[in-house]
């Protein structure tokens, strides 16, 4: 929307007074005015006739439903300058409930006829379609200007309210089959009834956007739910996150070549010991001293032990000969097989290795304590330590920190849809992918394969 | 605006995996302890690990 284009000029009205009321009439829309309603008895007149010949009268309190846009105003849509004329609300029946929406009927001299509808603070911006959409017989979709629409719902609609003046022959109570089809943001609409089909094409609007251009005070009617063509306010933002998600994982899966490419892995110690498990001195050793060299990095310890149908376990102290700061852990070897009724099984293992994290360079010695069952003989067993080992585990968590937020998007965008299928009367479809390609959110409903295919798009390079 | 966030998210995320490989970080606990004195070399047994006298699991099927 913007301030420029056409405007209905100065306003030349003509002066009338309804025929039911004496109230005065105003005619905004000249000639092309073929119904008008008085505003005061509610009497529908024929404003081609020069003695406005009452039509219809209809019932209702003047301040039952008043327009949000009082007519007479004025707003700027897509650059021209509109005039509120006519106001009608029209309700359809769904399982005996009433729901009605509110179209406001605007016209510029030079531009014509244009209509905003509303519902539940939704708003859509509504004309009347040039060219007729592609369909086939039955389809639930249809085709305009390579773009595809997906039915959303088909209702028997009927006018149950009117205001202003109308370039039609206007009626309370007259009715018409309306279907929508939809590809946020934009709605294709049909109404049928005995005489014509009438297809209008409408783009939803922020309720923000409407005040803004006609200048209303206030704040407008907050929008309940989820609307039919309401664009997800996630639909970009999910293409955008996997394709980062995407682009992360693939550094992280350089990151992981790179650091096993060029960790050490350097083996700093290994020797095999045994240990007398019927002997009653000290079982505590010292190692000889090996240096730790390079940056401060991690050490993983090796421990294996020839065990069957036993354990062993070791209280490793590993000290700075120098600082005296020890790094202090036990670990438990066990190993165990045997057969029974299932067959033969095992369990535990006799390799057990652990990390010590973050180990400054420098030089160090193993205190080791073997403990283990008393008189089981003698159990041989080796220690091997190895400096700067990559750590599998922390690229699995930077996997899953990527994948969470990326994950949760996804989950939010989908539950978006899912609230605004709901209200299908087609909700039920298998929101298959018939829409391969960009920005139909509706192709995407409802359905992990549909998101699938939406994350396919997304890392689709070429796209 | 998610975009830009995502995308501070994820360099985050990998800056520090890149900084935990680096100084060897682990998911593993260990007791530091600090002045173990130098006489353990010659005399193991008087040092005290915190992990001693450990309950043992000595099951099997």
């Amino acid at each position: 929307m913007s301030s420029s284009g056409p405007t209905p000029g100065n306003p030349q009205v003509k002066a009338l007074n309804c025929p039911g009321c004496g109230a005065a009439l105003t005619l905004r829309s000249f000639s092309q005015a073929v119904t008008v309603v008085c505003e005061s008895c509610h009497s529908i007149l024929d404003a081609q006739d020069p003695r406005l010949k009452i039509l219809q009268k209809f019932q209702v309190a003047t301040r039952e439903d008043p327009p949000l846009i009082p007519l007479g105003n004025r707003g700027t849509i897509r650059g021209t300058q509109y005039e509120v004329i006519g106001f009608q609300r029209r309700t359809i029946l769904v399982d005996g409930v009433p729901y009605s929406w509110h179209e406001y009927l605007l016209f510029n001299p030079f531009k014509g006829f244009r209509y905003l509808t509303e519902y539940n603070g939704h708003w859509n911006d509504v004309s009347v379609l040039r060219a007729l959409p592609l369909s086939s017989p039955g389809a639930s979709t249809l085709n305009y200007l390579g773009q595809t629409y997906r039915l959303f719902q088909t209702a028997k609609a009927e006018t149950s309210y009117v205001l202003g003046e109308f370039p039609w022959q206007v009626r309370v109570g007259e009715t018409a089959e309306v279907s929508d089809y939809i590809s946020p943001p934009r709605v294709i609409s049909s109404e049928k009834t005995d005489k014509e089909i009438t297809w209008s094409m409408g783009e939803y609007l922020a309720g923000r956007d409407v005040w803004k251009a006609f200048k209303l005070a206030g704040d407008p009617p907050r929008a309940v739910g989820v609307y039919e063509n309401q664009p997800s306010p996630l639909i970009g933002h999910v293409k955008a996150v996997w394709k980062l998600c995407a682009a992360f994982l693939v550094a992280l899966v350089v990151l992981i070549i790179g650091f096993y490419a060029t960790a050490r892995n350097q083996q700093v110690f290994s020797q095999s010991y045994s240990f007398n498990t019927n002997g009653k001195t000290e079982a505590s050793f010292v190692t000889d001293v090996f240096e730790l060299k390079g940056h401060t990095s991690d050490v993983e310890l090796r421990t294996q032990a020839n065990l069957d149908n036993n354990w062993i376990y070791l209280n490793y102290a590993l000290i700075n000969e120098d600082t005296g700061h020890a790094y202090d852990f036990g670990r438990e070897v066990s190993y165990y097989s045997g057969y029974d009724s299932d067959g033969p099984w095992t369990e535990g293992s006799q390799k057990d290795s652990v990390t010590i994290p973050s180990v400054p360079p420098g030089n160090y010695y193993l205190r080791v304590e073997p403990e283990s069952e008393y008189y089981r003989g003698t159990i041989y067993y080796s220690i091997t330590l190895e400096r700067d080992v990559p750590q599998f585990g922390f690229f699995g968590i930077a996997a899953l920190a990527l994948l969470i937020p990326a994950g949760v998007i996804t989950w939010k965008f989908m539950n978006f849809e899912h609230l605004r299928w709901a209200e299908s009367d087609y909700g039920n479809s298998d929101g298959s992918d018939d829409n391969h390609g960009a920005g139909n959110a509706a192709a995407i409903a409802g359905g992990i394969g549909a998101v699938a295919g939406l994350i396919g798009n997304a890392l689709d390079i070429d796209e | 605006m998610m975009r830009n966030v995502f995308f501070i998210y994820g360099l985050a995320i990998l800056s520090a995996l890149a900084l935990a490989e680096y100084r060897g970080w682990s998911l593993n606990r260990v007791d530091e302890l600090k002045n173990v004195p130098k006489s353990v070399r010659d005399n193991p047994g008087s040092y005290r690990s915190v992990y001693g006298y450990y309950h043992h699991y000595t099951g099997g099927k």
